[in-house]
């Protein structure tokens, strides 16, 4: 690796996409000035502005930082540092006190190297919004450098993981690891013989593409690759309640429910969501179940609502853990706690928690089905994040990983190991690449863990 | 020159300052109210109507929660500050009604004291403290405020200034019939510094009500849950 240095030593951006040679200044002051517009910015503009001017910079938002606090507290990675990259570029280009006093008001002339060292810094925040719950006035670090990856975006700064590899491989393929069709078949073969082999006498259906299910489970496409066992978890709870549902296939259209857009652009955001909308229009289900996944979540779960007119989504949404728990409060899921006798902990994701308001249905789902649950602490909206979020778990690239396995990752894994807990559970496919990368990088033996091979394990047949 | 002098900053400056302050104050408010939002970002658990999020607002306007998690030495500071500024304040305010209230002295003492202490230890935390960021426009903004409440402090602990001269000042600029402020250079540079302040805080950064009012709006308004 032959990286110039940008921001701090990792770099998780490769010179072919920052173009740290090549001027951008003006480019970048034009897509600025678009996104404080009312007509190009129509998601966050009020919030962007108030935590753009309102900001006091008491830095009171560092403690509350996993980045901050894991990094050892050094200061270029505090929510307030970071954000200040923006605000003072904001401050001399559109206000006239900026303009006036410069850097007497802390206002700064974007340079090539300001904007370089921002394409970077960017990515150093992966947008938990734990920050938020510290400042007083409640204003959001995290959108702010979720606004800068909007910028660059219009500069072409995007990681390739989450643009080329992410939204363009999912509205093209139908998921972003591109597995085609006759792949998918043979993996759901595949789960429906070691059901059938592990559960003897059951019989396993997975339907796939079938028109009007009551409930559509679209899942993260990388649990058909890489977490299986919650595939397996799903399909043998279905079966076992005996409802009608489905998954779907690339042939009819996206069969993955993730949404990268929402990490650096609202138009990537935008099309993404409408390629879902085409999927679930052929699929006419009733519920859209979002399967273990939490930024998916928050688009289909929360976003969709603002962003699409009702009558273009005639489905109602709900995240895995809210079926399931439905399941367990109708009675229709016989649990032995025994046979899940290890500690466990669970994992609030922020998308989930935080930005999604579901805390207690996971509780209420593992407290039924092991009989060990203990809680990580802090927890709730107070948790921190696994260091995945947004679009982390993905970026492999140059020495990124030494990035989140130092900071996010080290404090992570203090506060998983703190439990005792063997096995770490969390309801999002993000959060468990991440911790499945921490584990090894710690050699630690906790074992990682979906919410639904836990439940399934303890289904009484 | 003197009587000029009173005139300018007990005269003229109260209204250029109501003036500017209430602008500021109004421009920000509706510029803030007409930007556009649609899509909800709250931070869970949020409120599910008007009523709670006010409420909920008040409550954290005191409470400070998000400090008293993360950063004990602000809260404890900040908590100082502001109470003792709005105790100092309502003694202030007193005077559109009253000359005198029992026991004024001591509180008013202890207020000034401890909005003095709150303020000289962010100043200290601002210099000290790596995770802060400060300009000059921060640093005039809390030197203003120190010499405000240490003056402000020295004048009524050694009870330079009669109270029904500050009282029929008050009531003048209220009346619209204004006088002259007492003649004294202490009190006249407390009010000098703290109309400057008032002024001045608009254009630092935007005003604590209103960022704290839009910003926990926005993190306390209910997404779309089912339940
Ligand atoms: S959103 Fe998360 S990572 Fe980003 S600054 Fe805030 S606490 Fe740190
Ligand atoms: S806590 Fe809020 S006001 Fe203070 S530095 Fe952080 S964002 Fe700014």
């Amino acid at each position: 690796m032959n990286l110039e240095k940008l921001f701090d030593e990792y770099r998780g951006l490769s010179d072919a996409k920052v173009r740290p040679q090549e001027p951008k200044v003006d480019r970048f002051l034009k897509a600025f000035r678009e996104i404080l517009s009312k007509e190009n910015n129509w998601a966050f503009l009020l919030p962007l502005k108030l935590s753009l001017e309102a900001c006091t910079h008491c830095g009171t938002c560092a403690e509350a930082c996993p980045v901050y606090v894991g990094s050892g507290r050094q200061k270029i990675y505090s929510p307030l540092y970071r954000a200040d990259l923006l605000r003072k570029i904001y401050k001399k280009h559109f206000t006239w006190s900026g303009k006036l006093f410069g850097r007497l008001v802390g206002a700064k002339e974007a340079t090539e190297q300001d904007i370089n060292a921002l394409s970077e810094a960017a990515y150093r925040c992966t947008i938990c919004r734990r920050c938020v719950l510290a400042c007083p006035f409640g204003l959001d670090n995290g959108l702010i450098m979720r606004e800068a990856r909007k910028i660059l975006a219009e500069l072409g700064i995007v990681p390739d993981e989450l643009k080329e590899e992410g939204v363009e491989n999912q509205i093209n393929f139908g998921s972003a690891p591109k597995i085609p069709y006759d792949a998918l078949i043979n993996i759901l073969d595949f789960v429906k013989s070691e059901i059938e082999e592990n559960r003897k006498n059951v019989n396993v259906e997975i339907p796939v593409d079938k028109v009007g299910a009551k409930y559509l489970i679209i899942n993260n496409a990388g649990d058909y690759l890489s977490f299986l066992d919650t595939i397996r978890g799903i399909v043998e709870i279905m079966n076992y309640v005996n409802e009608d549902w489905t998954f779907n296939s690339p042939k009819t259209g996206v069969f993955d429910n993730v949404n990268y857009g929402l990490f650096y652009s609202d138009k990537d955001l935008l099309r993404v969501i409408k390629a879902h909308l085409e999927t679930f229009k052929k699929l006419k289900p009733e519920y859209v179940v979002v399967g273990e996944c939490g930024h998916s979540y928050d688009v289909l779960g929360h976003l969709i609502k603002d962003l699409i007119p009702p009558e273009e989504r005639p489905f109602k949404v709900i995240h895995i853990v809210e079926l399931y728990d439905k399941f367990l409060r109708e009675g229709r899921l016989r649990l032995d706690k025994d046979k899940n006798p290890a500690p466990v902990t669970f994992h609030d994701s922020c998308k989930i928690g935080r930005c999604g308001g579901i805390y207690d249905e996971p509780r209420r789902v593992l407290a039924a089905s092991c009989k060990d649950f203990r809680e990580m602490f802090p927890n709730r909206e107070y948790n921190y994040c696994c260091g995945g979020g947004g679009g982390f778990a993905l970026m492999n690239k140059y020495n990124f990983p030494e990035f989140r396995m130092k900071t996010y990752g080290r404090l992570k894994m203090e506060q998983v190991k703190n439990t005792g807990a063997s096995t770490l559970v969390t309801i999002c496919a993000n959060c468990k690449r991440q911790f499945l990368d921490t584990v090894s990088y710690y050699n630690s033996s906790i074992n990682v863990s979906g919410l639904s091979e836990i439940l399934a394990n303890s289904l009484v047949y | 020159m003197y009587d000029f002098t009173l005139f300018i900053i007990g005269v003229v400056l109260p209204y250029i300052m109501m003036a500017t302050f209430g602008i500021a104050l109004g421009y920000n408010f509706f510029k803030f109210m007409f930007l556009p939002r649609p899509v909800m970002w709250a931070i869970f658990p949020a409120k599910k109507n008007l009523a709670s999020i006010f409420i909920t607002i008040g409550k954290r306007i005191f409470s400070l929660p998000g400090p008293r998690k993360f950063d004990k030495l602000i809260f404890t500071l900040a908590w100082m500050f502001h109470i003792g500024l709005i105790v100092s304040l309502s003694l202030h305010a007193k005077y559109i009604f009253m000359p005198h209230l029992p026991l004024e002295y001591e509180i008013g003492s202890a207020a000034g004291m401890f909005a003095a202490i709150g303020s000289f230890g962010f100043l200290i935390r601002r210099i000290y403290d790596k995770k802060t960021e400060s300009y000059f426009s921060d640093y005039l903004a809390l030197g203003l405020l120190i010499v405000t409440l240490l003056l402000g402090q020295y004048i009524r602990m050694f009870k330079l200034i009669d109270s029904i001269q500050v009282w029929s000042w008050i009531q003048g600029i209220i009346t619209l019939n204004p006088v002259l402020p007492p003649a004294d250079t202490l009190f006249l540079i407390h009010i000098l510094f703290a109309q400057v302040y008032m002024m001045y805080l608009p254009f630092k950064t935007l005003i604590h009500p209103i960022a704290i009012f839009y910003g926990q709006k926005i993190i306390l308004d209910q997404r779309h849950i089912r339940r």
